[in-house]
């Protein structure tokens, strides 16, 4: 079995908590957003033919008056950037974290959760903006809390990117 | 022999060899040198070739190592563990390989231990677990205990966690061995009991906290969260450059436990600093770390509960003991009681299926109580009358009883007498289908019992042969009293006497009575008044006085019983009562007496 520190990071409110709510498994309360900032959460995905657990570290939402802890972001073998595609300001905060990020960690794998799929009509966020993040490099996944679609897509497609690294 | 110049010294050995001196007139100046050197340092020479030789032959090798190496060992191992760390591997290969190729080997090595270390095994497991149930007692028993359970029931905690709370000092629950960089779980070992989460998570979630705490208070990278306490528990954690040591410890723990952390994760740096390093996930190599940390489980308990109840020696087992009592006196006393209840039962049951009229189908006991199944006639005994003979409660039988009509000789007789309604002068018996009355019955009863005695389940056949009819006896008695009577007249006279009236009288009151008895009887009863005459004189005269004397008894009563059937005759001497041979006799002749007449046999017929 292969564990990997695995952290979701994202601007205020774009559902990472949710994601991880229904999908993952959890033994600790969300309270622990606001006190610690931090919740980890367990979740097994298989990935060519191995079984990976990340230890997912759901980290609070950046905005203009709290910045996430560097010292959460340490250690990871990857990240999650998750953006609210009803709201376009969430992509550019997940640029501004992204870049923190691989100036942490290094190129490390990352996939991009554009969230709430089930709202399309309301989208900000367009689909050539998503394209040409990083040159077109970044693996993007339309993913939904409430519906599920993409979720594990998006999961199963970083394990794949872990187990490669 | 001169020195010159000449050519660079040879180096072969062969010119260095003292042998060849004795041809060093002839030899060129590069050799002069060599025998030179050989006359200088040929000792020398000697000695580095036999150091060549010794260093060259692994035998004298060995031989040299061999002088040194149980010092060395010895030395070695008094300094510090790093030498039983570093043979551990290949002790623990060769003995896995020793054991795979040539098991008989290891057996027959361990057989002489293994037999007393199981007995050790065995006896420390006991008495751990006596002392165990000793504490368990003395607490369930004690006032503290009674204290503890009503901590356990106001807290909602289980009984067993409040005991550990007061009795132990402290006690490592569990121990997590957390890669420092990640945050991610290498090893993590527990206690018997602890309540375990997630181990990945939990350990997440300290390395998340430990970065809290850091970054909320303006710490140095290099400073660590050392301990923390919620409740109950503290969590003492011991930093090595890669990884930390968690421990959860309930309780007050010593400060020697820290050292116990302490040297265990310098041990597993030592052990494992490649694996450390290397780490990408995989926690497998970490596995042999867990002996480490099991020796970090540690615990111990109050002196006022483990060591001063040691203390006390015998007195410890005192509550086991007085607690063994009360069990074996109680257990004891259940048998007893079982056994007299089972006993007791056994009778009741002989005793019922002696009973006529009971036929015990099942018993036996349930749910704590005796059950009886079984046919039951309604004229037997009741079955729970006999229960008090036994001293059984009703309460404690379960009784279920079907109607049947049973033929047992005293059930047929007992219902014979219900049927036939019979007096209390009857007697019945039954034998083998058979009805016998006997005594005395009034002679309708008789009549009718003849009827419907062979209607009655179980009876085949009456006889009747020893029973009386009562009315007849009565009728019969009535009729010899009036029999009895005599009314006397003078020497040929038929004039009543005045003394003899009141004997009339009498009779009258019997004749009165007559139809009555004989109707009882089932006969029709009448009356001849008989008259006679001594002997003396001629039959004809007699003959007519004695009709006369009959006549005149006949008229007093026939003033009294108009409708009697009443009859005079008259027979002169032909029945004298006596022989006359005397005068008394002659006067019993001058009478009149009565004779009863009944219509049909006097005496019943028994009924075969």
């Amino acid at each position: 079995m292969i564990q990997k520190k695995v952290c979701m990071v994202g601007a205020y409110a774009v559902g990472k908590t949710s994601l991880v709510s229904r999908y993952v498994k959890s033994l600790f309360s969300d309270k622990y957003h606001t006190t610690v900032g931090v919740k980890v959460d367990k979740k097994t995905v298989e990935a060519d033919g191995r079984t990976l657990d990340l230890l997912l570290w759901d980290i609070y939402g950046e905005d203009e008056f709290q910045k996430i802890r560097d010292s959460y972001l340490r250690g990871s073998a990857g990240y999650v950037l998750v953006v609210d595609g009803t709201r376009r300001e969430t992509l550019d905060r997940a640029v501004v974290l992204q870049n923190r990020a691989e100036e942490l960690l290094g190129k490390v794998p990352f996939v991009l959760m554009i969230n709430k799929a089930d709202l399309t009509d309301k989208w900000e966020v367009e689909t050539d903006a998503v394209t040409d993040l990083g040159g077109g490099g970044w693996p993007a996944f339309k993913t939904s809390a409430k519906t599920g679609e993409g979720v594990e897509e998006a999961f199963q497609a970083l394990a794949r990117k872990l187990v490669a690294s | 022999m001169s020195a010159g110049p000449g050519p660079a010294a040879g180096s072969g050995d062969e010119s260095l060899k003292p042998g060849n001196g004795g041809e060093a007139a002839e030899a060129p100046p590069g050799d002069r040198l060599s025998e030179l050197r050989a006359l200088l340092l040929a000792a020398e020479h000697q000695q580095v070739v036999q150091i060549q030789e010794r260093l060259d032959d692994p035998r004298t090798r060995a031989e040299d190592v061999s002088r040194v190496l149980t010092e060395a060992v010895a030395i070695r191992s008094g300094q510090d563990h790093s030498l039983t760390d570093s043979l551990l591997p290949t002790v623990e290969e060769a003995i896995g390989i020793s054991v795979k190729r040539h098991p008989e080997v290891l057996a027959d090595g361990l057989f002489p231990v293994m037999g007393p270390a199981i007995r050790k095994s065995i006896a420390a497991t006991l008495a751990d677990m006596l002392e165990t149930l000793n504490q368990a007692l003395g607490q369930s028993f004690s006032k503290k205990g009674l204290q503890w359970r009503l901590e356990s029931w106001r807290t909602g905690k289980p009984f067993s966690e409040i005991v550990l709370l007061r009795t132990l000092l402290y006690r490592v629950e569990q121990v997590f061995l957390i890669h420092r960089k990640t945050g991610l779980l290498l090893a993590h070992v527990s206690a018997d009991g602890a309540n375990v989460q997630d181990a990945d998570m939990v350990s997440g979630m300290l390395t998340a906290i430990r970065d809290f705490v850091r970054d909320s208070f303006g710490g140095a990278e290099t400073d660590t969260l050392d301990a923390f306490r919620v409740g109950e528990r503290a969590v003492w954690v011991e930093q090595g450059p890669d990884a930390a040591l968690a421990g959860v410890v309930q309780g007050n723990p010593p400060r020697e436990l820290r050292a116990v952390f302490a040297e265990t994760i310098e041990k597993i740096h030592r052990d494992m600093a490649r694996d450390l390093e290397e780490f990408e996930g995989d926690a497998a190599p970490f596995e042999k770390c867990r002996g480490d940390l099991e020796a970090c489980l540690k615990s111990q308990r109050q002196p006022g509960e483990a060591g001063a109840t040691r203390a006390k020696g015998a007195r410890r087992y005192a509550p086991l003991i007085a607690s063994l009592a009360v069990i074996l006196a109680a257990a004891g006393l259940w048998t007893w009681t079982t056994v007299r209840r089972d006993r007791r039962w056994g009778r009741y049951l002989e005793k019922l299926a002696a009973q006529p009229g009971i036929a015990v189908t099942a018993s036996g006991r349930r749910d704590g109580k005796f059950f009886v199944k079984g046919l039951r006639d309604p004229l037997a005994r009741d079955p729970g009358a006999l229960l008090a003979s036994e001293k059984l409660r009703r309460e404690d039988v379960v009784a279920s009883w079907k109607p049947y009509q049973a033929l047992d000789d005293e059930i047929v007789a007992a219902r014979a007498r219900s049927a036939l309604a019979a007096p209390a002068t009857v007697r019945l018996r039954a034998d083998n289908g058979v009805l016998f009355a006997a005594g005395a019955a009034p002679h309708r009863w008789i009549e009718e019992a003849r009827a419907l005695a062979r209607t009655i389940p179980g009876v085949s056949r009456y006889d009747d042969r020893d029973l009386a009819d009562a009315d007849q006896k009565a009728l019969d008695s009535a009729l010899q009293a009036l029999e009895a009577r005599r009314i006397f007249f003078a020497r040929g006279s038929s004039d009543l006497a005045a003394s003899e009236s009141a004997k009339i009288a009498a009779a009258a009151r019997e004749i009165a009575a007559l139809p009555a008895l004989g109707s009882a009887a089932g006969k029709e009863v009448r009356v001849e008044v008989v008259g006679r005459g001594d002997s003396e004189g001629s039959d004809e005269a007699n003959l007519a006085l004695s009709r006369r004397r009959a006549e005149g008894v006949l008229a007093v009563l026939r003033a009294r019983l108009p409708s009697a059937p009443l009859a005079a005759t008259g027979v002169g001497s032909a029945e004298p009562l006596a022989p006359e041979r005397t005068e008394e006799e002659k006067q019993l002749n001058r009478s009149v007496s009565f004779r009863g007449v009944i219509a049909g046999p006097r005496a019943p017929e028994a009924a075969r």
